[in-house]
């Protein structure tokens, strides 16, 4: 299980606020807290609005490997880049979106469509970076990752819960950075609940309780002469683990109805779809979900029919179950990957890298349902309208869940913008 | 190799009419040779072609391409005329007996009949067949039935006087790619995604049996993906064999390295005859597969590099027995009525006319 026995360096020692432990925020004053979780100054009234917009939530489908945006988001039939696909109209009105699509289509007044990105990365793992982090990757500079940063800022410090949960999608404790590793994904490696959630049949509640207290009294005892930051997340690690623990219940996923299967499907992208909506409702800040694979070199259209078969109808079915749950006006909901693919078919019927010109879809929280920015020439190979790049869409993400995407981190005391400075939200899709 | 079936085909008249021919004595240009396989002419198109036919008495070329048109060719003067109608892009086609009317089958689901002695041929028929891809569409051998299959898992048959749907076969659990009528008009075959082949009963509408081409397909862990399906499928003049053109040995499906293969079956057994592969270093699709009437067979495929090879097999063999690069990936292939010359559909917007005899230099006037 990912999160326990964590030992990874991080910056504790900085004094930032981003350093606070559960224990100390429950442990101080209103006042305290407030200070602690950087609300210093604020009156009570425009902490209250700050800790609103905690309340958020977030999904990130990440549809690994890049999805054709021309299969998608940004159809072009009858061009010569456009594949043998139609595009079909939605229930937002004078959005047409891919035929592949059919059950997303019925959803589209929930989402937005942001049609003119160029990130000008065509590399997996540098465009992945991009868009998770909203920067490029800078070479002695980790920024981190979304799941990391909402998690940070948008779950309780008292949740038990962990605050970025990936599902199918993996993940790394390198993605918390600064912010430590209680906002390292926890990852259900696929698609499973963590192990050893259950205590030990051999082990009583009395005797679990007694082994903690001891432990604690001998960790605080080695604290008192030799506390680092690395003694400080070990013993945090089984301060999560318990907490964990204690809310095993967010990962009985058994009890999902004949109905939700079917609607969902049985396949593994389904059943995620179904472990993500419950996530969510048990309160889960962050939960990415993933879906493989979409690097279609070869085959471009055969695969996208087979993948964006599996992938549209439940993706329709979780938008339109927490619209109906009332859990959608404040679950940011965001469908991305590293790049989109080429204009160009390739003589293998594929389609190849392309940071140039693509799209993605944002809905719920804070975004304006129906809306579309940006716009691509007639053949899709560049962005004609309203470019941006992974800088627009953090303070995009940023703003559409109440945060102020304009603040800073304070790692090791330097101040790091939270979203590029040089960028600013793209306002026409926000609410 | 020796003409047989073909000899009593007359030869083809030169394809460069303008040109004086340079013969040299006491050599058969007529002979029917894959080994001297060479080009005798090209046939632009604008964007790639995705599939190719000729009608039976040759005077049509057609092909589909990645638009949305049907592009034909009369083969003499090489004139070419657009069929717009399609919503999609073009994968298969069938002619009637006479060459007279053409039968089209799109992505988008239509299948479409024209009549190519009209000087601008309108679509005279539209069936919307299936849900999701129309894959492949077939003329049976009484001329008044069409079969099709698609996405939607079905098999269909289709009556020709009214477009009315007679049969639909159910019993494939992924897309259908392609489908055949067996000679004796009695039967058809399928095969889908998964090198499931399907052989049905036309009398009683019912699967008759099966045939395993599982080896056609590869789950690609790594992607999550299946591959696989067939992309040409032809009997033998006789019946007594199948031949299905696709790949196997997915290695990584998104990247295109898996292996291209022609399979064999008896048809009266089911059991596969031949597997038949081309060099180790040639990965990508079969794309097309074809019966020459004196007996041999004909392959024609992709490679991932974006180039194209035609391959020969001699009957009862094993392995091919010549090979012939193309300068670009052969996405279709079929064979003329003068049994002499094939046409290739390419990857770089042109359909290549091939001549399987000796090379006849020509001087230009």
């Amino acid at each position: 299980m990912q999160g326990k026995g964590v030992t990874m360096r991080c910056n504790y020692a900085c004094g930032s606020h981003e350093s606070l432990t559960r224990r100390s925020f429950m442990g101080g004053t209103a006042a305290g807290a407030l200070s602690m979780l950087g609300f210093g100054g604020m009156t009570q009234v425009q902490a209250a609005k700050k800790l609103a917009a905690q309340q958020k939530q977030v999904v990130v489908f990440w549809l690994s490997g890049g999805v054709s945006q021309l299969e998608t988001w940004d159809p072009k039939p009858g061009t010569e880049t456009g594949g043998p696909f139609q595009a079909i109209s939605t229930s937002a009105p004078g959005v047409q979106i891919s035929e592949l699509l059919p059950y997303t289509a019925q959803q589209m007044h929930h989402l937005a469509l942001v049609r003119g990105i160029n990130t000008r990365e065509n590399n997996h793992g540098k465009g992945a970076y991009i868009m998770q982090t909203g920067r490029k990757e800078q070479p002695g500079f980790a920024y981190p990752y979304l799941g990391s940063s909402f998690s940070s800022h948008l779950s309780p410090p008292d949740s038990p819960l962990p605050g970025y949960i990936s599902v199918g999608a993996g993940g790394s404790s390198k993605e918390a950075t600064f912010l430590g590793p209680r906002h390292a994904p926890l990852v259900l490696s696929g698609g499973k609940a963590p192990a050893n959630l259950e205590m030990h049949a051999s082990m009583t509640t009395e005797r679990d309780k007694l082994r903690r207290s001891l432990r604690s009294k001998v960790s605080q005892r080695f604290e008192q002469k030799r506390k680092t930051a690395h003694t400080e997340v070990y013993n945090e690690s089984f301060d999560q683990a318990a907490a964990l623990m204690s809310r095993r219940d967010i990962f009985d996923f058994s009890h999902f109805s004949d109905k939700d299967v079917e609607r969902y499907g049985k396949h593994d992208f389904g059943q995620h779809c179904l472990m993500a909506r419950q996530l969510i409702e048990k309160g889960v800040t962050f939960v990415k979900v993933g879906h493989t694979n979409y690097d279609t070199h070869s085959e471009n259209f055969n695969f996208h029919i087979e993948q964006l078969g599996e992938f549209d109808r439940p993706f329709a079915m979780f938008i339109s179950d927490l619209y109906d749950r009332g859990l959608l006006e404040h679950t940011l909901i965001i469908c991305m990957c590293e790049f989109g693919r080429t204009p160009k078919i390739n003589s293998r019927v594929g389609r190849d890298h392309w940071g140039t010109a693509w799209s993605i879809a944002v809905g719920g929280a804070g975004i304006k349902g129906g809306a579309v920015s940006g716009k691509t020439n007639e053949t899709g190979t560049q962005v004609i309208d309203r470019e941006v790049n992974g800088g627009h869409l953090f303070h995009t993400y940023y703003q559409a869940v109440g945060l102020d995407s304009t603040e800073e981190f304070y790692p090791n005391g330097q101040p790091i913008a939270k979203a590029d400075p040089k960028t600013e939200a793209i306002k026409e899709i926000l609410a | 190799m020796s003409v047989n079936n073909s000899e009593a085909v007359a030869a083809s008249k030169p394809v460069l009419n303008d040109a004086v021919e340079a013969r040299k004595p006491g050599v058969d240009y007529d002979a029917i040779d894959p080994v001297k396989t060479h080009k005798v002419a090209e046939l632009k198109h604008t964007v790639p072609l995705t599939s190719c036919r000729v009608d039976p008495t040759g005077r049509f070329i057609v092909a589909g391409a990645e638009d949305l048109d049907i592009h034909v060719w009369d083969y003499e003067s090489k004139t070419k005329r657009t069929l717009k109608g399609h919503t999609s892009w073009v994968r298969s086609f069938d002619f009637s007996a006479d060459g007279n009317t053409l039968y089209s089958a799109c992505w988008g689901g239509d299948i479409k009949a024209w009549n190519l002695l009209d000087t601008e041929p309108k679509s005279k028929l539209t069936i919307q067949a299936h849900q999701g891809s129309a894959r492949w569409v077939r003329l049976s051998p009484d001329q008044t039935k069409l079969a099709t299959c698609g996405n939607d898992l079905l098999v269909k048959l289709w009556d020709l006087e009214n477009g009315k749907l007679l049969q639909s076969f159910a019993g494939h659990e992924r897309h259908v790619y392609a489908v055949e009528f067996h000679p004796d008009g009695k039967h058809l075959v399928s095969q889908d995604l998964m090198g499931v082949i399907h052989v049905w009963d036309l009398h009683s509408g019912k699967k008759s049996r099966s045939i395993d081409a599982s080896v056609m397909t590869g789950y690609d862990k790594k992607f999550a993906a299946d591959m696989g399906g067939a992309r040409d499928l032809q009997f033998s003049p006789d019946g007594s064999e199948l031949a299905t053109a696709g790949i196997t040995n997915v290695v990584n499906s998104f990247a295109g390295v898996q292996d291209p293969i022609i399979m064999l079956f008896d048809w009266k057994t089911g059991q596969e005859k031949a597997k038949l592969k081309p060099d180790k270093t040639f990965q990508g699709i079969a794309w097309g597969v074809r019966y020459h009437p004196d007996g041999f067979l004909i392959g024609a495929g992709a490679d991932r590099s974006g180039k194209g090879e035609l391959w020969f097999r001699k009957p009862d063999e094993s392995e091919f027995y010549h090979t012939m690069k193309l300068p670009a990936a052969a996405r279709g292939l079929d064979l003329l009525n003068d049994a002499r010359h094939l046409i290739v559909a390419h990857s770089h917007g042109a359909v290549h006319i091939y001549r399987m005899t000796e090379e006849e230099k020509q001087k230009q006037v």
